[in-house]
């Protein structure tokens, strides 16, 4: 093994190492000096020596690397020559093999195109200058602006502090466009945002502290690739003035390509103007982050982190429900980003691997079949000393044959399917578009098919030297080589099913858990709902919303097919927010931070027949409830039932400031519970108010029951709305029942691949099963056929081919439960109703395995007992 | 390359070579250079193929090559045996007597 060593180290230096040929000059150029010498003190002038020297130098030179090219050659001679006879063999078994290419193929697309995308979001760097120092605050989306003023000044090991919140307004970059305005979503930010994340515009510059003050002239930064769709990648863009939502903004700068905060859908930055007479100065809306030092040290930022959090409580008072002060911490950024896709993302990711996993061991069954039924061959040129090396070698080409053409077929089926699996991944606010099919994809196929050749020649090879090692006679070296080939393909058997096992199992639970969220009550009809969210700008006047609102359910009730149509602030499943803690009449207890919390929903009265929301006791919203009359309020069962227990909530009264001043509002009807923010967990409270009863608003979301289909329906509702105001965005339609899909679209999105994945694995670990039982069997033929000629009975031998076959499966079964139990906890976030380790799932796919390794195992079973006598005389 | 009676029988340049380092370390030119005194100039080697031979012998892990310093100050590659090169001598020595002897034999025949 030293010899062979040291041989391959030789060539590969003679190949590739430059210093080697550096060497060898040197070594000539002495020989030469050496023969001028000698030339010289035998009486020859030093100039004739030289010359007569260096005429045998050329010569020599050439001559010597002749001989040492000639190593490199041989080599790359001797390898084509194994790829040659690799792909000889491979055409033999030319079925077989496509299989194999196919699988590998397959598991290799899968694993790679997974991995690019993992890469590309999990292991690139952020868009921001030294990303590891940038911490987002706890409580999401929920700090008020005079929270920011409070912390800014106290932000201890954080040098920047911004304060941002996503937004949306109509943007009309074609006028001539007929279906109006498009929803322009942007981040508001104070002007610290760009100090936080460490990044300089490409153009322009990024807005200042003149502009994050109220009155100050409005201003944007807009992304890259705004400016190039949307503003035609002007070069003197900067200055230039667009209009977003009736008001014309002044472009002072353009980020760089690839920049996105706070998630690649956002198309510019506008500055927040915090401003205490605001009444927004006091709700919760904004997310806070901040940039340490240089070399601040987690334990550090934690621990100021907790000393914020003191401060907070040293200044405001929280009611005990959400109190800011309890378990405040600071997320990286990444983590902040990117942490719901990582789970899903690295599930698929295991998966697909698994399933290579699985592909690869096919592969290494079918090479080492290959490999032990060459026995009496190898055992003949092992003993005659020269095998070993050679055919190691052999078998390590064709290994790198099939791993070669698998991997091209793998990056051939990545590179065509990577939009489309990207499209089905779990990815959302525009991550997708972020990723790409690169470089990263094609060394990771590369080095796939380099560790699945060397993994499935590993085994081949270890029996060869076992065998060769000790080879003295050719019956000694064959049968090692068959309990060697034995022994390995048992193996193969019982970690691909072990990892069949796991996939199965997977796919069963999200079946069984998608099956539990459908059917989950939620308590409104989504089935024949078009729903259309109108953007209005923020300084259209409440009367001309509340004009165009009314216009657009006039104009939208009397389109043909429509039932009814009506308007509400959140969509259902879809939009979480506005919500906050309500006064109960009656209920002393209470008060103060014991204040119930409860969602605050503006409707029309229409809005409850469009939903198909019903309303259990009282009235629902009518066109009575209008601004001045009596301030009326709708509420959910389990509010009405928990706040009033044992008595009718009619006529009680629940306190809000919601609607611009503390009110009462007297409760004239409660609804049937329904699911308004997600399909599992808890049902928060809902309260709904009527829209006429609103002092602010801001656009809606329509939502209209048809007769007619909503895909039919919803270009006329799009350019009635148009017509009415073509400067509101329509920013999302959406059929309801795409909006019920979508809560669903994480399990649906796994519980689509893991299925694919399991039933490929499941015809994977079949063919691995027959293959090898049948294998078994085509090696003992001539025993069966003996012992059935001594009296054996058919049915005996039967029994005990399956009995072989399937003791790996059972072996391969039960660690793949116990594997199962033991990684329960990647897959418990996943599922619903249900837990990672339901015995019903499991059983389920114990089952599967077992039926296919019976299934696999038989037909070549009954092919034993088939056998004839006469078949011993002519097997080997 | 021009051959004279001179060259040395295809295969036994290994074992000369072998040989020559078995008594000390040499550079290149001092194998070609003995090879040609201790033979008394019956034996000569063509610098290609002393280098040929010297790099198997290399990758064979036979001999082991190093950078020293002539007692002129030069830089050279020096080659020894090795262990295995010196069982590799054995061997081919003895294989040697006897195709040598068997030749011997032969040619006595009358």
């Amino acid at each position: 093994m030293r010899r062979v060593l040291s041989d391959v180290v030789f060539r590969i230096r003679a190949l590739f190492d430059r210093s080697a040929k550096r060497e060898l000059d040197e070594e000539l150029r002495f020989h030469l000096e050496m023969d001028a010498a000698a030339l010289r003190s035998r009486g020859l002038t030093p100039a004739d020596a030289e010359s007569v020297a260096r005429r045998q130098f050329g010569s020599m030179r050439r001559e010597a690397e002749r001989v040492r090219d000639a190593w490199g050659v041989s080599l790359a001679d001797e390898f084509a020559a194994d790829v040659r006879h690799a792909m000889r063999q491979m055409r033999r078994r030319a079925g077989y093999t496509a299989i194999i290419v196919l699988t590998l193929g397959l598991g290799i697309g899968a694993t790679v195109a997974l991995f690019s995308v993992v890469s590309d979001l999990l292991l690139r760097p952020l868009p921001y200058a030294h990303a590891d120092r940038i911490h987002v605050f706890w409580s999401d989306y929920d700090w008020r602006g005079e929270e920011y003023d409070f912390l800014r000044d106290r932000a201890g090991v954080f040098q920047h502090l911004a304060a941002f919140s996503t937004n949306g307004e109509p943007y009309r970059p074609n006028a001539a466009d007929p279906d109006g305005a498009r929803l322009l979503p942007f981040v508001v930010a104070t002007s610290t945002l760009f100090d936080a994340l460490g990044t300089r515009p490409l153009l322009g510059r990024p807005f200042d502290a003149t502009e994050d003050r109220p009155g100050a002239a409005p201003v944007i930064v807009i992304s890259y690739g705004m400016w190039r769709e949307d503003l035609g990648a002007d070069p003197h863009v900067i200055g230039r003035r667009i209009i977003v939502g009736n008001q014309p903004v002044t472009v002072i700068g353009v980020m760089p390509k690839g920049f996105y905060f706070a998630t690649p859908d956002i198309r510019a930055w506008r500055p927040l103007a915090l401003d205490p007479k605001s009444p927004s100065y006091f709700s919760g809306y904004l997310t806070l982050v901040g940039r340490t030092g240089p070399g601040v040290r987690p334990e550090l930022v934690q621990s100021d982190i907790r000393r914020i959090a003191r401060a907070l409580g040293s200044r405001f008072t929280y009611p005990a429900a959400w109190d800011k002060t309890k378990h405040p911490y600071a997320l990286p950024i990444r983590t902040y980003l990117l942490g719901d896709v990582r789970d899903p993302l690295m599930l698929l990711l295991a998966a697909a691997t698994l399933l290579l996993g699985i592909a690869c061991a096919n592969a290494a069954s079918l090479i080492l079949a290959r490999t032990s039924d060459r026995t009496g061959e190898m055992a003949v040129r092992s003993a005659l000393g020269a095998g070993q090396w050679r055919l190691a070698r052999q078998v390590l080409a064709e290994s790198l044959v099939l791993a070669a053409g698998a991997a091209v077929l793998g990056v051939a089926i990545a590179t065509a399917g990577f939009r489309a699996l990207v499209a089905v991944l779990p990815l959302g606010n525009g991550f997708g578009d972020t990723v790409a099919i690169g470089w990263a994809t094609f060394a990771a196929a590369f080095v796939l098919a380099l560790a699945i050749a060397l993994a499935g020649s590993a085994a081949p090879i270890r029996n060869l030297v076992r065998a060769g090692g000790g080879a003295v006679n050719r019956e000694r070296s064959e049968e090692g080589l068959r309990r060697g080939t034995r022994r390995v393909h048992g193996a193969i058997i019982v970690s691909q099913v072990a990892f069949a096992v796991l996939l199965v199992l997977g796919a069963t639970l999200l079946i069984r858990s998608v099956d539990n969220l459908r059917a989950v009550n939620l308590g409104f009809d989504p089935s024949g709902v078009s729903t259309f969210t109108l953007v209005t700008s923020d300084n259209m006047p409440v009367e001309s919303q509340r004009q165009f609102l009314g216009q657009v359910l006039a104009r939208v009730s009397a389109l043909p097919g429509v039932r009814t149509a009506g308007l509400t602030n959140r969509l259902p499943l879809r939009d979480g927010g506005y919500q906050g803690p309500m006064g109960i009449e009656g209920r002393p207890d209470l008060d103060g931070t014991n204040r119930p919390n409860s969602l605050y929903r503006t409707v029309t009265p229409a809005y409850f027949a469009a939903m198909g929301l019903r309303v259990r006791e009282g009235r629902g919203i009518d066109s009575s409830d209008v601004m001045g009359g009596l301030p009326v309020v709708v509420i959910s069962e389990s509010f009405a039932r928990r706040m009033w227990p044992g008595q009718s909530a009619l006529g009680k009264h629940i306190y809000s400031g919601w609607s611009g001043k503390m009110e009462a509002l007297e409760v004239v009807g409660v609804t049937r519970e329904a699911r308004l923010t997600s399909m599992t967990g808890d049902v928060p409270f809902v309260m709904f108010v009527p829209l006429a009863q609103q002092a602010a608003i801001s656009g809606g979301v329509l939502v209209v029951r048809s007769s007619t289909p909503p895909a039919a329906l919803m270009p006329s509702v799009r350019r009635a709305i148009a017509q009415i105001d073509p400067q509101v965005a329509v920013a999302r339609i959406e059929t309801m029942d795409d909006v019920v899909a979508g809560a669903l679209a994480e399990p649906l999105r796994l519980r689509f691949f893991l299925t694919v994945f399991a039933a490929i694995a499941l015809v994977l670990g079949t063919i691995g099963v027959y293959g090898v039982v049948s294998y078994a069997v085509a090696r003992r033929r001539a025993e069966f056929a003996i012992r059935m000629a001594l009296g054996a009975s058919p049915k005996r031998v039967l029994r005990e081919v399956v009995e072989r076959g399937l003791a790996p499966v059972i072996a391969g079964v039960a660690i793949g439960i116990v594997a199962a139990l033991a990684v329960s906890g990647l897959l418990h976030r996943f599922l619903y109703g249900l837990g990672a380790t339901d015995p019903v799932s499991l059983a389920a796919a114990a089952g599967a395995l077992l039926a296919a390794g019976i299934a696999a195992a038989l037909i070549p079973a009954a092919r034993a007992g088939r056998t004839s006598p006469a078949d011993a005389l002519r097997a080997d | 390359m021009p051959t004279s009676s001179a060259d040395i029988i295809r295969g036994t340049a290994d074992m000369l070579i072998l040989k020559l380092l078995d008594v000390e370390p040499m550079h290149g030119w001092g194998i070609g250079h003995e090879l040609q005194q201790r033979s008394r100039d019956a034996l000569r080697i063509q610098p290609g193929a002393l280098y040929g031979a010297l790099h198997r012998l290399v990758r064979e892990g036979w001999v082991r090559s190093s950078w020293q310093t002539t007692e002129n100050g030069r830089r050279a590659r020096y080659y020894a045996l090795t262990r295995s090169g010196r069982r590799r001598l054995e061997i081919e020595t003895e294989t040697w007597h006897r195709l040598a002897g068997g030749v011997a034999l032969i040619l006595a025949t009358r």
